[in-house]
């Protein structure tokens, strides 16, 4: 998405999302996954519905809608002293990349672990290869094993964590993004580990901003859209719904899958 | 201080969350009032689980003022029983919404609320987006419908009144007539906007309701108007965002008010309101909110000139 006008611009951070209008069809929330010094935003599109299979049909000077960006943001280590895991599946890889570019940008070294259900779904592949290896080494895995360690992300690091010392995992911090059974084993791990943990939920919402209520968490009535999409673990820990369910347009509370 | 008596209903603050905002869930609601709301109103709540309309369903069309077609989106009253439950676990003063096709669904949904705990009802007659608006329209049916649910309800009824008529004040005599308990006055207005590039309106629905700062001066003006005729209460509804706009409502006649859209800016909007408010009754030497309700009213205004 190129900036065509200067004034007003906000730079966004990685973790932030975008409501994207897409005429005619729908508007959805999207994550940010990168954005450059002269005002462009770039968002990742898997064609998973009919707005985003309407995305993927665009061609160049077509219009969309774009509001934001929207909610929290990654909290960033400033320095190298911590070990930092970017945990993925999937298009949750999208605010990932984003995060994992900042951090070389401020020569922070990191690790990637991204899993998807095959080596076809792998994202980003040659961008990490060529943007961030500097920084930071990627670990992949298929469900299927056709490329990388066959099993999923959580496994993995739960691999990585068990051959680590005692004395190491207070210094670990988990950033993560993707499926929410996926983000839910790995807050269980790192609870059980010790580990610092971020993880990006994901909700159904109409505004963005706090006024609809579809992507409230219960019980602390805390909302995706503002007070997230990021939470650390000592908030998770008390979200009931984190894992389990979510509203549906209605706003009835449906499981998760 | 800030107490009041809404018909009945005690509330520790007069800010009250208005219709359609964070009002899914108990836990958002519950939050509102921990931030300092007297009471919550939920979301209009149907006979049956309904999707709405496809997004763009809200947009922000100048800082702070919005547009919306939700189109009643809610998971039906069924469903929302055990949201009204686990509020009223919460002691938290609740007004529920209600909205229907026919009086005798408005009815149904509102005894279910009524049995389930709800401490009043507020009916949606006047959805500027919906099918529904016809009701709030036209004074007989306003009437016709506030004396048929008055006459099995026991808990206090408000009538949501639409501005998007001719003479707000027939409509709200209707209502007052048929036995309401209170009007809240305004709804959303209706209200298009067009986007230049795609020369298409925004919005899935196309209009929308227009809320935020930009209505405020105009539902102050109803409110005034309304208090001329109304002897039941009049609770404010309509780009509240700051505490003199709440000051406004009530020296405009208003027993109460509502806040939404500003609710954007985070619910500790509330607190912050409140606070102030009780700055300016102590500033002023008013002992309470109620004593300064209406006093706009004293003033003579400039009469008309003659032409000649």
């Amino acid at each position: 998405m190129k900036n065509s006008k200067n004034e007003n611009y906000i730079t966004p951070k990685p973790g932030q999302f975008v409501m994207i209008w897409v005429p005619g069809i729908d508007e959805i929330p999207m994550s940010i996954s990168g954005c450059d010094n002269n005002g462009n935003w770039a968002i990742t599109v898997k064609n998973v519905g009919e707005c985003t299979n309407a995305m993927c049909k665009l061609n160049i000077g077509d219009y969309i809608g774009v509001r934001g960006p929207l909610g929290n943001h990654f909290k960033l280590p400033t320095n190298n002293s911590k070990k930092i895991f970017i945990i993925g599946g999937g298009i949750g890889m999208a605010p990932l990349k984003f995060l994992s570019t900042k951090l070389t940008e401020m020569k922070i070294k990191h690790t990637l672990v991204e899993g998807a259900k095959d080596k076809n779904d792998l994202m980003f592949m040659e961008y990490f290869q060529i943007s961030t290896s500097d920084y930071s080494e990627v670990d992949y895995c298929t469900d299927n094993g056709s490329h990388g360690t066959k099993g999923v992300a959580s496994y993995v690091f739960k691999e990585i964590v068990e051959k680590l010392t005692e004395k190491n995992l207070p210094n670990l911090i988990v950033y993560s993004c993707g499926p929410e059974i996926m983000l839910y084993k790995l807050f269980q791990i790192c609870q059980e580990y010790n580990i610092e943990y971020y993880a990006s939920l994901e909700r159904i919402m109409r505004c963005g901003c706090g006024l609809c209520g579809l992507c409230t968490l219960d019980p602390l009535g805390l909302l995706v859209c503002k007070d997230g999409p990021i939470f650390n673990s000592k908030t998770l820990k008390k979200i009931q719904d984190f894992g389990k369910y979510q509203r549906d347009f209605t706003g009835k509370k449906i499981g998760i899958e | 201080m800030l107490e009041v008596n809404l018909s009945g209903l005690k509330l520790k603050s007069p800010i009250i969350l208005a219709s359609g905002i964070l009002g899914v869930s108990f836990s958002s609601m519950k939050r509102v009032i921990d931030a300092g709301a007297g009471a919550v109103t939920t979301k209009s709540i149907g006979p049956k689980p309904r999707k709405g309309y496809k997004n763009p369903s809200i947009i922000e069309i100048s800082p702070g003022t919005f547009m919306n077609s939700i189109g009643l989106g809610n998971p039906g009253i069924s469903e929302f029983i055990s949201e009204i439950k686990e509020i009223k676990k919460h002691n938290i003063p609740l007004i529920v919404s209600v909205f229907g096709d026919t009086n005798e669904v408005y009815l149904d949904i509102a005894i279910k609320a009524e049995n389930t705990g709800a401490d009043a009802i507020e009916i949606n007659i006047s959805c500027p987006h919906a099918e529904v608006s016809s009701i709030g329209t036209d004074k007989d049916l306003t009437y016709e419908i506030v004396k048929f649910l008055k006459a099995k309800l026991s808990i206090p009824l408000f009538v949501k009144l639409n501005p998007n008529v001719t003479d707000i004040g027939e409509i709200a005599l209707a209502a007052q007539k048929g036995g309401a308990n209170g009007v809240v006055a305004i709804n959303t207005f209706s209200a298009l906007k067009i986007d230049v590039n795609t020369k298409r309106p925004i919005l899935s629905h196309g209009s929308g309701g227009l809320s935020g700062k930009a209505i405020h001066p105009i539902a102050v003006k109803k409110v005034f108007d309304l208090y001329k005729v109304l002897k039941i209460p009049i609770i404010g509804c309509g780009g509240i965002d700051s505490w003199q706009d709440v000051i406004e409502f009530f020296l405009a006649g208003a027993s109460a008010v509502q806040i939404g859209t500003a609710l954007y800016k985070g619910t500790e909007i509330i607190k912050e309101i409140n606070d102030e408010i009780t700055q300016y009754l102590k500033n002023n030497e008013y002992t309470s909110i109620n004593d300064i309700k209406g006093l706009a009213h004293q003033f003579k205004t400039q009469e008309v000139p003659d032409f000649n």
